[in-house]
């Protein structure tokens, strides 16, 4: 719809704007078209012009004996756009342009997640959504942080007495790549298992609150640190709760 | 992989979208893979233990190369489109170059060359491959039906 009135100057006023990006199109031709004027050499006839009533048809009316048109007058497919800006409101009614539901230009975007109180900062499609966004998130978090860790441990490694900037260099390079793959493969695993657990809570208890977090979280952990041994696990599963905990407060005050 | 689909985010936010779908895919598969390598290459008895052990050495590693990856192609793909402000092939061949080119420049720039050209030349063999299923897979234009037409003759045999 936006499209369309904005490739014909429209009123902006009816258009619904499908997508964000037609929105930059739309203004700049709908400044062409308003710029441009539709001249033809015969002049608008007298029987299209002043039948601009919406109900019936703006098309020009077939030149009949109890009326007769100038001879020069002959009704063209100009004159229903009567010389400026093109008006919508005065198409056929059939035509359905103005109601706003013209399916055919409605993207058919897919469903959104419709479990209820799952609405986040991103719209998400379901749950291979969360898991991506989730994980990229966490794993892309986790190699920043490991990587200032590992240029931190770079820049102080003791290298001898008078070392070439080269040698420098390497070595914080050496510490990013240690300890940022690290920390991101790390949080990643992890944040893998969190919305795994995240995802089938939702979708066994129907809802996303809180409590789903918390469960996901001590799930999570243990699962991380299963291999340890009970004790880490148990200790795993209570620092991820406590996080997020601290998170699902975070974001209940902001 | 760019042909404007309706069904990813927008672009700075796919890039998080595609760290973590590489990252998973390379977890989660390497998962798999180590699993049933590392219970191969363990002696009877020790199957389940070798499998996890190798499962926690091997997993996050591959996921994280896999992530890596895809993570920079994605941030490239969006940079060469947000660029030359179109979506066609090339976006995904340059983005793969670059690619390949950035994840081997710690091996000098020749090796860096190389690794990119062979990144970029993949690219282009995986959107060639797109374009040929496109093509193939399109559906044909149906014949207009003519109103008026003799009733079909019997197959002769």
């Amino acid at each position: 719809m936006s499209f369309l009135s904005g490739l014909f100057g429209g009123s902006s006023s009816s258009s619904k704007p499908v997508e964000s990006e037609f929105e930059s199109e739309k203004s700049a031709s709908a400044e062409l078209f308003n710029s441009t004027t539709f001249r033809s050499n015969a002049s608008p006839s007298s029987s299209s012009s002043s039948s601009s009533s919406a109900s019936s048809s703006s098309l020009p009316q077939p030149p009949s004996a109890s009326a007769p048109l100038p001879a020069q007058a002959a009704p063209t497919a100009l004159d229903a756009f009567g010389g400026g800006a093109f008006d919508p409101s005065r198409l056929h009614p059939l035509a359905g342009l103005t109601s706003g539901d013209l399916d055919l230009l409605e993207l058919d975007e897919d469903k959104l997640n419709s479990i209820e109180g799952s609405a986040s900062v991103l719209p998400s499609r379901g749950w291979t959504d969360d898991l991506c966004v989730g994980t990229g998130t966490t794993y892309l978090s986790g190699l920043v942080i490991g990587g200032m860790w590992g240029a931190k441990e770079g820049l102080s490694r003791p290298l001898g007495n008078n070392p070439s900037m080269k040698l420098r260099i390497n070595s914080i390079l050496n510490g990013c790549t240690r300890r940022g793959s690290f920390t991101g493969n790390s949080l990643g695993v992890l944040a893998i298992f969190y919305n795994l657990a995240n995802s089938s809570l939702d979708s066994i208890r129907g809802r996303h609150d809180t409590y789903n977090v918390l469960g996901a979280a001590a799930l999570s952990g243990a699962i991380f640190k299963s291999t340890a041994g009970v004790r880490p696990a148990l200790v795993g599963a209570s620092i991820m709760t406590a996080a997020a905990g601290a998170w699902s407060a975070f974001k209940n005050t902001v | 992989m760019s042909h404007g689909d309706h069904s990813r985010d927008p672009c700075p936010y796919v890039i998080l979208n595609d760290f973590g779908g590489a990252f998973s895919m390379g977890a989660i598969g390497g998962g798999i893979w180590h699993g049933i390598k590392g219970a191969r290459n363990s002696p009877r008895g020790e199957r389940f233990v070798g499998s996890m052990s190798a499962i926690k050495a091997r997993a996050p590693v591959l996921g994280g190369n896999f992530g890596v990856w895809g993570g920079l192609f994605s941030t490239f793909d969006c940079a060469v489109k947000g660029y030359r402000q179109k979506e066609d092939p090339w976006n995904a061949m340059i983005a793969g170059f670059l690619t390949g080119g950035s994840l081997a420049l710690r091996a000098g720039p020749r090796s860096a060359f190389g690794s990119a050209v062979g990144c970029g030349i993949l690219l282009g063999v995986f959107e060639g491959v797109g374009v040929l299923m496109n093509r193939m897979f399109a559906q044909p234009i149906p014949q207009m039906q003519l109103p008026e037409q003799a009733p079909a003759t019997p197959a002769v045999a």
